[in-house]
C-alpha cells in the first residue's frame, strides 16, 4: 500500500482510518459537545462578565426559558420522526391569548379566582391539541410535506391569535398569576427566617432583593415535564416506534408500525406541549400575549434542537439534549451581554453556533 | 368606458354644487405593525373621515414591522383601487422612498404618519420631499422630556438603562438620540446600556435581567414601546427591585396604565395617535379640495402628555388611553 492510498481512505465518509475525530474520546466528547460547550461558556463568563457567576442570574436564565425549552421538547419529538413542526411558535401564542380570554370570560362569570385560573388553563390546553391533530392529518392522510403543512398552520394559528386578542395584550386577569408563575420553593433571609413557597406574611415588599429566593416553580415545572418526555422517548413502546420511524419509513411499516397513526399522536403532542407553553407564559407575565413574528421561537426550537445533537433527517435526537441546546443559546446571550458585547455581535455568534452544530452533525453521521 | 361616464356624471354634480369640492375624497391608511398604537391611529382616522364625509380603505395590518412585510401589502392594495390620499407610517426610513414615490407619481396625494421618511424635512428639496407632511410626534423631543422626567424621579443621579426595539425605525432612533441627550444633561447620571429586543416581550425580559445584573444599581429603566417597557417592568418585579428601579415608559396602552396604577411603572408617555390620525384626514381632505390654495405645513407634531400615579385617575387624563 502506497501513501496516497491511506490518504484516500482517510478521506472517506466513515472511515475508520484513525484521528482523533474517530477516536474513542473525540467521538465522546462530539456526542455530548453542547454539553461540554455549555460548561465552557459558563466558565468563561464567570470570568468575563460582572455578577455572571451568581445562583440569581442562572435562576432568571433557566425561569425565562421555560417556555423555549418546552418548545424545544415538542420539536424534538417532531424532529426525531424526520418531520418538523413549524406552527409551535405561533400555537403558543394562540394558547396564551386563548387562555387568557377564557380566563376573562370566566372570572366575568363571578366564579372565584382559583377556578378561574384552573378552567382557563385547562381549556386553552385541551384546545391546543387540535392544531396538531389537524397538522398530523393534513400530513399522514393526504402526504403533505410537514415543512408545508405545519406552515399553513403557521399562519392559522397566529391569525387566529391576532384576531381573538386584537392585537393587544389581553389584560386585567387574576393577580395571582404572576406571583405563581414566578413564584420560588425556598425563601431565605440567613438570621431571620426560612420559609417555603412565600416570604412569611407581612415581610416588607421592598426588601424582598435581600431574600435569597431559590428554586424557581417554574424549574419544577419544566423539569418534570421534560424527565417525563425523557423517559417516554428513550424506555416505552411509544419512544422505540418514534425512533423506528425517523430512521426509515419502510422498515417501521414492514415491522408493523402503525406510522400514519404514531405521527398524529407525535403532532398532537408537540401541539399540545406548546400549548402548554403558552398557558405558562400567562403565568409568567400575567397576561395573554400573542407571538409576535419576530419572535421566531420556532426557528429557534429547531436551533437548540439541532444543537442539542439531532439530525433534520431523523432518527436522532435527544429532550434532554435539545434542553442543552436551548440553555447553550441563552447563556451565549445572556453571557455575551454581561460582558458587555454590543447586541449586534451576538447574533453574529448565534449564527456562527448554528453552523458549527451542523458541521458536527455530518462529521458524525452515525453519532447516536 | 361606464365608469368613465360615471365620473363625469359625478365630477358634473360636483361642479353644480358650491365650492370647490368635486367627489368625496378616497383615502388609504396603511399602518406600520398590528399594535395598539396603529389600531387608536386608526379610530382617529375612521372618526374625522365620517365627519368629512371621506370614503376611507385601510390595509391589512402588517403582522411584524419592517418594509419586507409592508411594502407588498401597500402595493397589492394601491394596485387594486385608485385613492386620492395615502396616510402611510414608512417602516423604514429608506427602504420606503422608492415605492412611496411611484405611488406619488401615480397621482396619490401622500402624508407620512408617526414615522418619516429619509430626515422627515419635507421642506427642502430631496429624493423624499414628495409628500405633503409628516404629521407625528417629535421622537428627540419626546426622548429628551422623557429623560427629564426620568430624572426628576430618580433624584437626578444614578444609573440608567435602555430596553429599545428596532435599530433601523426612524421614532426609536429618535428616542434613544433624545434620551441619550437628555440624560447627558445631568452630571450625576450615566447611561449603562441600550438594548433591542424586536418587539418581543420575552427577550425585552432577559435582556434587562441581564443588565441588572451587570449594574445592580440601575436606578431608572426607559422602555421605548410598549413591548419593551412591559418586558423591562416584569425583568424588575422578577429581580425584587419594584421601588427601587423607577420605569419609564412610551405609550399609553390599558397594560401600561394597570402597570402604573399598581406602582410597577412610574412614568408613561402618551403620544397622540387618535390625533395624528385625524390632522392628517384634515389636512389631506383640505388640500385635496383645493390644491392651489391651501398651504399644508411640512411637520405637524401633536404634543406629549405625561401620566404618572398623581394625574392618572384624573378624568380629563382618560382620552389619552390608547384602546
Amino acid at each position: 500500500m502506497n501513501e496516497g492510498a491511506t490518504t484516500a481512505a482517510e478521506l472517506a465518509p466513515g472511515s475508520r482510518g484513525g484521528g482523533f475525530l474517530e477516536s474513542r474520546a473525540g467521538r465522546a466528547l462530539a456526542r455530548n459537545w453542547s454539553a461540554w460547550f455549555l460548561l465552557l461558556l459558563l466558565v468563561t463568563f464567570s470570568f468575563t462578565g460582572r455578577n455572571f457567576l451568581s445562583i440569581g442570574n442562572f435562576q432568571h436564565v433557566v425561569h425565562l426559558q421555560t417556555l423555549p425549552l418546552l418548545l424545544a421538547a415538542a420539536e424534538t419529538l417532531v424532529i426525531v420522526t424526520g418531520g418538523i413542526d413549524l406552527s409551535i411558535g405561533f400555537v403558543a401564542g394562540l394558547a396564551s391569548v386563548t387562555a387568557a380570554k377564557l380566563m376573562q370570560l370566566l372570572a366575568a362569570a363571578g366564579l372565584p379566582a382559583g377556578a378561574v385560573i384552573a378552567l382557563g388553563a385547562a381549556g386553552a390546553l385541551v384546545l391546543s391539541l387540535l392544531p396538531g391533530l389537524v397538522n398530523g392529518l393534513v400530513i399522514t392522510r393526504f402526504r403533505v410535506p410537514p415543512f408545508i403543512a405545519t406552515l399553513g398552520m403557521w399562519g392559522i394559528a397566529n391569525g387566529l391569535a391576532l384576531k381573538l386578542s386584537e392585537g393587544f395584550p389581553v389584560a386585567g386577569l387574576p393577580g395571582a398569576l404572576p406571583r405563581l408563575g414566578n413564584g420560588y420553593v425556598v425563601y431565605l433571609l440567613p438570621g431571620e427566617f426560612l420559609s417555603f413557597l412565600g416570604p412569611p406574611a407581612g415581610f416588607p415588599e421592598g426588601r424582598i432583593r435581600e431574600v435569597w429566593r431559590l428554586v424557581p416553580f417554574s424549574l419544577v415545572f419544566v423539569a418534570a415535564v421534560l424527565a417525563a418526555l425523557a423517559f417516554v422517548l428513550r424506555r416505552g413502546r411509544f419512544g422505540r416506534h418514534t425512533y423506528a420511524i425517523g430512521g426509515s419509513v419502510d422498515a417501521a411499516l414492514r415491522a408493523g408500525i402503525d406510522v400514519r397513526r404514531h405521527l398524529v399522536w407525535i403532532y398532537v403532542l408537540a401541539s399540545g406541549l406548546a400549548g402548554l407553553a403558552g398557558v405558562f407564559n400567562v403565568f409568567q407575565t400575567g397576561i395573554g400575549n400573542y407571538t409576535t413574528f419576530s419572535a421566531m421561537y420556532e426557528l429557534f426550537a429547531v436551533a437548540a434542537v439541532v444543537i442539542g445533537g439531532a439530525s433534520l433527517s431523523g432518527g436522532k435526537g435527544r429532550v434532554l439534549g435539545s434542553a442543552v441546546g436551548v440553555l447553550v443559546l441563552a447563556f451565549l446571550q445572556n453571557g455575551l451581554a454581561i460582558s458587555g458585547v454590543q447586541p449586534f455581535y451576538r447574533y453574529i455568534a448565534v449564527g456562527v453556533l448554528l453552523v458549527i452544530a451542523v458541521v458536527i452533525d455530518k462529521l458524525f453521521p452515525d453519532l447516536r | 368606458m361606464k365608469r368613465s361616464s360615471l365620473a363625469g356624471l359625478l365630477l358634473a354634480v360636483g361642479g353644480a354644487l358650491p365650492g370647490p369640492v368635486t367627489a368625496a375624497p378616497k383615502i388609504l391608511f396603511m399602518p406600520g405593525v398590528a399594535d395598539p398604537f396603529y389600531f387608536t391611529m386608526e379610530k382617529g382616522i375612521k372618526a374625522k373621515a365620517a365627519e368629512l364625509g371621506a370614503e376611507l380603505v385601510v390595509a391589512e395590518y402588517p403582522k411584524a414591522w419592517g418594509p419586507e412585510h409592508q411594502i407588498p401589502i401597500l402595493q397589492a392594495t394601491i394596485a387594486r383601487q385608485k385613492f386620492d390620499l395615502l396616510l402611510v407610517a414608512p417602516t423604514s426610513t429608506d427602504a420606503l422612498k422608492a415605492p412611496l414615490k411611484a405611488i406619488y407619481e401615480k397621482g396619490v396625494e401622500i402624508i407620512t404618519v408617526d414615522t418619516f421618511l429619509g430626515d422627515g424635512d419635507y421642506s427642502k428639496k430631496s429624493d423624499y420631499s414628495f409628500p405633503l407632511a409628516y404629521i407625528g410626534s417629535d421622537n428627540e423631543l419626546g426622548g429628551r422630556l422623557m429623560a427629564e422626567h426620568l430624572a426628576r424621579l430618580v433624584g437626578e443621579k444614578g444609573k440608567v438603562f435602555v430596553e429599545a426595539t428596532n435599530p433601523d425605525t426612524s421614532s426609536v432612533q429618535g428616542r434613544v438620540k433624545g434620551f441619550k441627550e437628555g440624560i447627558a444633561k445631568f452630571p450625576n447620571m450615566k447611561l449603562v446600556g441600550v438594548e433591542w429586543c424586536q418587539d418581543v416581550q420575552q427577550k425585552a425580559q432577559e435582556q434587562t435581567l441581564a443588565a441588572l445584573q451587570r449594574d445592580k444599581d440601575i436606578v431608572g429603566i426607559f422602555g421605548t414601546n410598549v413591548f419593551s417597557a412591559q418586558g423591562s417592568y416584569q425583568a424588575v418585579v422578577n429581580a425584587g427591585l419594584t421601588g427601587a428601579v423607577k420605569i419609564a415608559s412610551w405609550d399609553a396602552t390599558q397594560e401600561l396604565i394597570a402597570a402604573l396604577k399598581k406602582g410597577q411603572v412610574d412614568l408613561v408617555l402618551a403620544q397622540k395617535p387618535a390625533e395624528m390620525g385625524a390632522l392628517a384626514v384634515e389636512w389631506g381632505v383640505k388640500y385635496l379640495q383645493d390644491r392651489k390654495n391651501v398651504k399644508v405645513p411640512k411637520k405637524v407634531i401633536p404634543g406629549f402628555e405625561f401620566f404618572t400615579k398623581a394625574n392618572v385617575d384624573d378624568p380629563k387624563m382618560q382620552q389619552f388611553i390608547y384602546k
